[in-house]
């Protein structure tokens, strides 16, 4: 008898537990949804800040992190997929392997003010790239690249070996396969990962702090030297500083709305495609 | 082919980019310049200013290295910047754009209304720490600051606390709006903040720097009139005698742009 | 055709070369950041105690020759105002700071590149007995005839690792100490973990052996999602919700303390332990679970003696790289610990951690600076103590491996 209450107990405490995390990310989603919901019209979307950042919108950070998606992007993807091609289809399973893998590890792991402090010396000061798309993009594609390397190498896995044998056997060379069979096979995993990524670029902060980010830009950047507003950043500054605080308050819950928004919606796309190619690999 | 093209288009947006007259540094003037940029821009459409922050000193030595073409401070330029400027053989051109009055603020449910300098450096640096020790209710002080190296807490520092350090594990803010929305939310505590940025969620209070003689409030008025003690100007600062940059500083300083000033709570500079 | 051929096996060799050297990639950046970080970081100790470009200067009737970084800030703070307390005669301190000398000589009058300032330093200097001025040293006079210079030692190690007081821009001289830090980052994030652990395994628990299917799918992406909020969005929410909350509860005089943002830490380290944890129990064998239930083990029974026990290296896993999360992250614990610089006597106070002190303090400080190569410092001991995470959790989930 005691047995079974002490199971009864756990076990309403597990469910008690699940509930809460349910309840702890809809308190934290529901309080930025509510709150935001009230400035997100065409306006805020598609025009600058204006009044000290109590009026307007938030295009230029929008546009800002857009920038940086696609240019840590172009940076990070192929050389991610090459870097994990070369691990899963080449490396063998040798010491070298052991070495890059735990070193990719590694680099997953180290936080991301770190990133913002390597960024900082080496494109920004030692590159002389200055504040810039260029020194920012560089340094998030770094922070990205593990992910990048993890998600390709899961997709690399996934294809099946016989795809690679029957390929080999055919007479094409192992480029031919990896080109022409892998990584055809693996794409739809592998655009996966890069949606992920997209979601982690656009809510880091701190690696920008000190390597693009601006408070106040109001045109749209026109070169790789610009800087650029960002949402993150932009989320911060109003949230800190501005002299009108209580009037900017409503813009920063927009802000972080649109922010969530946009890393939410590639988290969906991402299990969507992952959910759908499950089933399909289970049908096969 | 890819490769040329973008070549030569970050080539062509490179030059581009050198017609942006960046303004950088304190953080306290960051609202102020981006009021300007904005509306400069609106009267100019063909100018470009970005606005970015950092700290007064941050501001300055990007004036040294040339990665900015406006330092904005919220103190005057120390001794060694000039000399440092100086030595890398650029004329420095300083303006004060507008004077900015620092604000002593307390919770609004706190009874206190007048303190003295002397208090005010005793909080600051440690040796009270209880309200009622300066006649107020028992509750434990919590005293704010900016961050260390910002131009605000500089000047805090050497006017009211006559250059000695703050004391140690003295809570610190990334910036004013953090400083004004923590305040508002705790009942002992007391901070620093630009005029500008009063709000009704905190409550100013009146300084005396006679020993307690005579109390003037924080008001733009009191600190037009010289009365109000903790007053700053706020400088721009820059070395290329560059059309462009003359054209957006006469911009500041004209009616209109000193208007803006008068608007966002600072206190005009002629 | 032969040599159409030896173009492709050309091109292919090339392709190939290309790969090997992208794989390589995440090692190179690890090197590139440990000499950069490392270079930069280490360039402290080569600085003066005394601020940068400035020296201390004392009248030569004083018997005092060696002040302490720590001995000068009381001075300058007028916490010690008489000489004898440092051996030197019974004499009141006179604290003499460089701009004093503009309020009795206006600049102009100083003369072309300021010829007559060491002149009239060296007067003031020569004047006073108790004097300590603390001047810049291109415009001190010389150290003789009445003047003495105070030495200044270079930074040591001991007074970076084991420095009780984090003042980057005291002057006259700054002080460095990581303890203040250290401490309240490992405050922090012990409290994280110890509020997430038990959280996270209850769901762990109760998503792999509890819920069911349909339950399992809605959660999955719940806490994915938890996972995805960036970490600004978290301050922004701990800063205005969490923070008054706290401080009614206990009734606190702040709200930015070590246990507020342990708690947002918590939340942000959840899903990475609740999904190690969980994978970890979901690989306890069939066999195990059958072969304890079939013994008459209740569920309960069998999940605390056979499926914990099963995935504890797993666990220990999710542990070691929850820490590490809660140690690396910067923006949300900027905007909720209130940032005060001294070592922590309870979780109600005010902690500001190295990540923090780095975002906060990296933009203001002065390039190659010595208070910019202590942030790279800092940068270091973060990358130090994250790299030491990972292998440990690295060697722990091996351990799991094994046992399969």
């Amino acid at each position: 008898m005691n047995r079974k209450i002490s199971q009864q107990i756990a076990f309403t405490l597990f469910r008690i537990f699940g509930l809460l995390v349910v309840v702890i990310l809809f308190s934290i989603l529901g309080f930025i949804v509510v709150n935001g919901i009230q400035v997100i019209n065409w306006e805020f979307l598609t025009t600058a800040p204006k009044d000290g950042m109590t009026t307007g919108g938030i295009f230029p950070a929008i546009v800002g992190t857009f920038y940086l998606i696609v240019g840590s992007l172009l940076i990070a993807f192929p050389l991610g997929v090459m870097s994990a091609v070369y691990t899963n289809e080449y490396a063998g399973r040798g010491w070298i392997v052991k070495i890059i893998r735990m070193m990719t590890n590694n680099l997953a792991g180290i936080p991301s003010i770190v990133f913002g402090l390597f960024g900082m010396a080496l494109f920004v000061n030692k590159l002389g790239f200055g504040d810039s798309i260029l020194a920012g993009s560089l340094t998030l594609s770094v922070l990205v690249l593990p992910l990048i390397i993890r998600t390709t190498e899961e997709a690399l896995k996934a294809v099946p070996d016989s795809f690679r044998t029957g390929s080999l056997a055919l007479g094409a060379t192992k480029l031919q396969t990896i080109r022409k069979v892998v990584l055809p096979t693996a794409l739809p995993n592998i655009i996966t990962g890069l949606i992920l990524s997209v979601g982690r670029i656009s809510g880091e902060t701190a690696p920008i702090l000190f390597t693009v980010a601006a408070y106040f830009l109001p045109h749209l950047p026109t070169s790789l030297y610009d800087q650029v507003m960002a949402l993150p950043y932009h989320l911060y500054a109003l949230a800190t500083s501005g002299t009108d605080i209580e009037a900017s308050r409503p813009m920063a819950y927009g802000t972080a709305l649109v922010l969530i928004g946009i890393v939410l919606i590639m988290n969906l796309i991402a299990s969507f495609i992952r959910r759908r190619l499950e089933r399909k690999w289970k049908r096969n | 082919m890819k490769k040329t093209m973008l070549v030569i288009i970050s080539m062509l947006s490179l030059t581009l980019a050198l017609n942006a007259q960046k303004i950088k540094g304190s953080d306290t003037v960051l609202p102020l310049s981006q009021k300007e940029a904005e509306s400069y821009m609106k009267a100019n459409p063909s100018g470009r200013v970005t606005v970015t922050g950092g700290g007064s000193g941050v501001g300055i030595s990007a004036l040294v290295d040339g990665t900015a073409d406006i330092a904005q401070s919220s103190r005057r330029i120390k001794f060694m910047e000039k000399h440092k400027i100086k030595e890398s053989g650029k004329t420095l051109r300083e303006v004060i754009v507008a004077y900015d009055a620092l604000a002593i603020v307390i919770h609004p449910s706190n009874p206190i209304s007048n303190m003295t300098r002397e208090q005010l450096e005793d909080i600051f640096t440690g040796k009270i720490t209880n309200w009622k020790q300066v006649g107020g209710s028992d509750l434990k002080i919590v005293a704010y600051s900016r961050e260390t190296s910002s131009g605000t807490y500089e000047f805090f520092k050497k006017s009211v606390l006559k250059d000695k350090n703050y004391v140690t594990g003295i809570m610190s803010l990334p910036a004013t709006g953090a400083i004004i929305q923590s305040i508002g939310q705790t009942k002992g505590a007391i901070g620093y903040v630009g005029v500008a940025y009063l709000n009704p969620s905190v409550k100013p209070v009146s300084v005396s720097y006679d020993a307690g003689k005579t109390f003037i409030a924080p008001t733009i008025e009191n600190a037009r009139n010289k009365t109000y003690p903790v007053v700053r100007p706020l400088y721009y600062y820059y070395t290329k005698s560059d059309a462009k940059i003359k054209k957006y500083i006469d911009f500041v300083l004209s009616p209109a742009g000193q208007k803006l000033v008068a608007e966002m709570g600072y206190v005009k500079a002629n | 055709m032969i040599k159409n051929k030896f173009f492709k096996r050309l091109i292919e060799k090339g392709v190939e070369a290309m790969l090997t050297l992208s794989g390589a990639v995440t090692s190179i950046i690890i090197l590139f950041m440990c000499i950069f970080l490392f270079v930069e970081g280490f360039g402290l100790f080569k600085s003066s105690t005394v601020e940068e470009g400035y020296s201390i200067y004392v009248n030569s009737e004083n018997p005092v020759s060696e002040l302490s970084p720590q001995e000068l800030k009381q001075i300058f703070d007028s916490e010690v105002t008489n000489w004898k307390e440092f051996g030197g005669k019974d004499q009141a301190i006179r604290v003499y700071r460089f701009d004093e000398i503009f309020k009795t000589y206006p600049e102009e009058e100083m003369g072309e590149d300021f010829s007559i300032l060491p002149i009239v330093l060296g007067d003031v200097v020569r004047e006073n007995e108790g004097i300590v001025a603390f001047l810049p040293t291109d415009f001190a006079p010389e150290a003789n005839n009445g003047i003495k210079m105070i030495p200044a030692d270079q930074i040591s190690f001991s007074d970076f690792f084991l420095g009780e007081e984090w003042l980057p821009t005291a002057t006259p001289s700054p002080l460095f100490g990581l303890m203040p830090l250290l401490l309240g980052t490992l405050l922090v994030s012990l409290l994280a973990i110890s509020i997430a652990l038990p959280l996270g395994l209850g769901v762990a628990i109760y998503l792999s052996e509890l819920a069911d299917e349909r339950t399992r799918r809605f959660m999955k992406p719940v806490i994915e999602l938890l996972a995805g909020i960036p970490s600004v969005v978290y301050g922004f929410f701990g800063l205005v919700v969490l923070a008054p909350i706290i401080q009614k509860t206990f009734n606190l005089p702040v709200g930015e303390t070590a246990l507020t943002g342990g708690v947002i830490l918590a939340i942000m380290a959840l899903p990475t332990i609740i999904s190690i944890a969980e994978d970890a129990m979901r690989n306890t064998p069939r066999e195990m679970r059958e072969a304890s239930l079939a013994l008459g083990a209740t569920k309960w029974q069998t999940i605390y003696k056979v499926i914990i026990p099963y995935s504890k290296s797993g666990i220990s896993a999710a542990v070691v790289l929850g820490i590490g999360r809660a140690i690396g992250e910067t923006m949300a614990v900027l905007m909720v610990t209130g940032n005060g610089a001294m070592i922590p006597g309870s979780v109600f106070d005010s902690v500001r951690t190295i990540p923090a002190t780095i975002a906060a303090e990296l933009g203001e400080a002065p390039f190659s600076g010595p208070h910019y190569q202590s942030l790279f410092l800092l940068g270091c001991v973060l990358f130090v103590i994250t790299m030491v995470i990972s292998v440990a959790s690295e060697v722990i989930s091996k351990k799991q491996n094994y046992k399969h």
